[in-house]
């Protein structure tokens, strides 16, 4: 029945998903190939290193016919929404985690006709890239775990669930109660012994061990990388969320040693005291919505090719820097302490703004604090798109904490469009040129 | 004779074992190789054991004992709890076999394990007042009163002795009855029970708190720490308000720094929930044993202190770091 009848999605002719599908993907591939040609252009010493990381990031190349390969030869894919989901026991049943959120402006127009524009455009452009089939990692992958943060994540999962396979993982929105982490391992397990059922593969305790490993070696290249920004600037920030938002699709042991490699040639670079742009740039660190390659990418971009230049030194996205920041910590190897560390790991690090408490979410007050301190941040720009209800609320909250600290922040809304990016560019500018004159006081 | 000789060749071999112990502390030290605290603490562990067994195969004053392991927790707290108790290192070595042994272990309710640790102080305060108690009722009642007394509480009568209770029978292994080959298995305060009683009794209480605590560590982890009236007496400076400045060895957490991620929670032994509940300062919970396990696997850098007076000794790091290195 579910599969004849769809319960959201239009009916659209497969001549009209064929056209779509190839403008589309003609813009988007002219729009990565900009991408990438103005981060070689904006930063001075662009490491060596990098050229794997433009490789990767294009989406319809490489990377997808790897995972098309795997596929063939018995491999499963399970995609992922929000970051809550469990990697690690993914990559114990020998499947292929990817993120499959989407970044395409173009499709959040299609989306329109399935949900109203009201609702946030990364869901509107995540069901726009489904109805034409744009996405690889979405078409690939054989699950979906959708794990329930915020309303549009919720719905989202609701409507994929058209096509396939969609396991929801139900969040408790307030992290420090007794129940919670009970709740939430059950969730776990729940979606282990779907993995399972899926791959064919068990998940024992030595592979689960190994995966974590694996992840644990990523969080510190990972780590690595983002400690590295703590000085003058030796890489670009957008450069330095290209390399992040690879991970989201690459081979996860692959990525780590590419990272590394490029940590060690950063290193090198400090050493030479080579810098990737001007010392006086002022350090801007955005949070807010997570900003998705290859379309969104205009704020970085505004903010690296601006006049006066800027750079980004942090970020406080979940699709950058939350990604991978915090490790899995496991104290005894069992499995009880592995699905211990993996729940927690997930759920208690996170300070994704769909949580509360009876401090609210101080957790993301926090963690913007110690980023500002040591990564020495000049100014915030707190990045809103429309319909992006929770990050939008807790905005005044970290308006007033900034404030007392004397760090401006400015909020920036916009859409999933390139319409706007003139009046984007004057706001972002004059931000910076702001920025300028306090730094020269 | 023959056993004199071999008395004095085990003192003279605990003497090597404390040299190369000790030795070994340096060498680990200077290698860096500190940051694995917990190897290091084991070392420190077995090197402390050594020192008390070898004190104490000298006749020596009790009551200078105890004046120094007060003295030291003013200034150190419960440090003694968790690097120097051999009944400690007891159990984490039992903890070590469960851990090779791949099996989960239990955690007490949370309600249960703050009670336990209020317990600490009554059961204190009860050895404690023993004596002026038995003082005031001089002659007993009846001397079946006596027995059950003697029996249920152990030595009254020497009641300083409760607070070395569980180090005297590990480190003085010749003293209590049950004896197998040349090592006694008595518990700690069982062993004045002993002295008092005779017959199957010497033989049943110690073997039942001996499985007692060999079951009951090898699921809970340092179950005994939990309501241990010696860790209450070492902690109770922190108990005052007027003395929380007094230990100057602490914990510290930087707010700012802590994601709230929970690992501290989860790796406590005791189960301290106050390193993960506390919003950053002071960390003066009585019930933290100061064992550093927290500090050793927070992964944020900085965001774990210990400190002594107002310096940092040791930090929580980004320890995935290390982790490649061995």
């Amino acid at each position: 029945m579910i599969s004849q009848q769809k319960k959201y999605m239009i009916e659209i002719s497969q001549k009209e998903i064929e056209e779509l599908r190839n403008s589309v993907k003609a813009t988007s591939r002219k729009v990565m190939a900009e991408n990438i040609a103005r981060m070689k252009k904006t930063s001075k010493n662009r490491p060596k290193a990098m050229e794997y990381f433009d490789e990767v990031a294009d989406l319809f190349g490489k990377r997808e016919k790897e995972i098309q390969a795997a596929k063939e030869s018995g491999k499963k894919v399970i995609g992922y929404m929000c970051l809550f989901a469990p990697t690690e026991m993914i990559l114990a049943a020998d499947a292929i985690p990817v993120r499959v959120n989407s970044g395409w402006y173009d499709t959040s127009k299609l989306g329109d006709r399935v949900v109203p524009v009201e609702v946030c455009p990364v869901i509107r452009s995540t069901i726009g890239a489904k109805m034409i089939g744009l996405s690889p990692y979405l078409e690939l992958s054989d699950a979906l775990i959708s794990v329930l943060t915020c309303d549009g994540m919720t719905k989202l999962g609701e409507i994929l669930s058209d096509y396939k396979p969609v396991w929801a993982m139900p969040i408790p929105r307030v992290k420090d109660l007794p129940q919670s982490l009970r709740f939430w391992r059950e969730g776990l397990l729940t979606v282990k012994g779907q993995i399972e059922a899926l791959t064919g593969n068990k998940i024992t305790r030595k592979k689960l061990k190994s995966a974590i490993e694996k992840t644990q070696k990523a969080t510190k290249a990972f780590r690595r990388l983002q400690e590295l920004r703590k000085g003058n600037p030796v890489i670009m920030g957008r450069d330095a969320m290209l390399v992040n938002q690879t991970y989201m699709w690459d081979d996860i042991t692959r990525w780590t040693e590419k990272t590394e490699a490029l940590c060690d040639e950063l290193e090198e670079k400090v050493r030479r005291k080579e810098w990737s742009c001007s010392l006086d740039a002022p350090r801007v660190m955005v949070t807010g919505t997570p900003m998705i390659w290859p379309d969104n990418w205009k704020l970085p971009t505004l903010v690296e090719e601006g006049t006066p230049q800027g750079v980004l030194v942090a970020d406080e996205l979940c699709s950058s820097e939350r990604l991978l920041y915090d490790p899995v910590g496991v104290d005894e190897w069992t499995m009880d302490d592995m699905l211990n560390a993996i729940g927690e790991r997930y759920l208690m690090a996170s300070t994704c703004p769909c949580f509360t408490s009876k401090d609210g979410n101080a957790d993301r007050i926090n963690w913007m604090l110690n980023k500002i301190k040591e990564w020495n941040v000049q100014g915030v720009i707190y990045y809103v798109v429309r319909g992006c209800m929770s990050y939008a609320m807790e905005y005044t909250r970290i308006k007033k904490v900034l404030d007392g600290i004397n760090i401006p922040v400015y909020y920036l809304d916009t859409e999933y469009t390139r319409e706007d990016v003139g009046q984007m560019k004057t706001r972002v500018e004059a931000f910076l040129e702001m920025l300028t004159a306090r730094i020269d006081i | 004779m023959v056993i004199e000789i071999l008395g004095e060749a085990l003192k003279l071999m605990v003497l090597a074992g404390l040299t190369i112990a000790g030795i070994l502390v340096i060498l680990i030290w200077k290698k860096g190789l500190a940051t694995r605290v917990t190897y290091l603490r084991f070392v420190i562990q077995a090197a402390a054991l050594a020192t008390f067994f070898y004190i104490f195969t000298y006749p020596i004053w009790l009551l200078i004992m105890l004046i120094v392991i007060l003295a030291m927790s003013i200034v150190f707290g419960r440090f003694f709890c968790g690097w120097l108790c051999p009944f400690g290192l007891y159990m984490d070595l039992i903890t070590v076999a469960r851990k090779a042994l791949k099996i989960r272990h239990r955690d007490l309710p949370d309600r249960l394990n703050k009670f336990l640790h209020n317990l600490r102080y009554v059961l204190l305060l009860v050895f404690l007042l023993l004596p002026a108690v038995l003082l005031l009722m001089d002659p007993l009642p009846s001397v079946q009163l006596g027995i059950v007394l003697a029996e249920v509480l152990g030595g009254p009568f020497k009641p300083m002795n409760i607070l070395l209770g569980p180090i005297i029978p590990l480190i003085v292994p010749w003293a209590g009855p049950l004896v197998i080959g040349d090592v006694n298995f008595s518990y700690p305060y069982v062993q004045d029970i002993i002295g008092y009683t005779n017959g199957i009794y010497a033989t049943i209480f110690p073997l039942i708190f001996v499985v007692l605590t060999v079951v009951g560590s090898f699921a809970i982890r340092r179950v005994w720490c939990r309501f241990c009236p010696t860790g209450a007496s070492l902690a109770v400076v922190n108990r005052f308000k007027g003395f929380k400045w007094a230990p100057a060895l602490h914990l510290e957490k930087d707010e700012e720094k802590c994601t709230k991620c929970g690992i501290c929670k989860r790796v406590c032994s005791v189960q301290v929930t106050d390193v993960y509940e506390q919003k950053g300062g002071k960390i003066d919970t009585s019930m933290c044993m100061l064992c550093l396990r927290c500090v050793e696997m927070c992964p944020y850098e900085g965001c774990l202190k210990l400190k002594i007076g107002g310096k940092t000794i040791f930090k929580s790091r980004n320890w995935l770091k290390p982790s490649d290195s061995d």
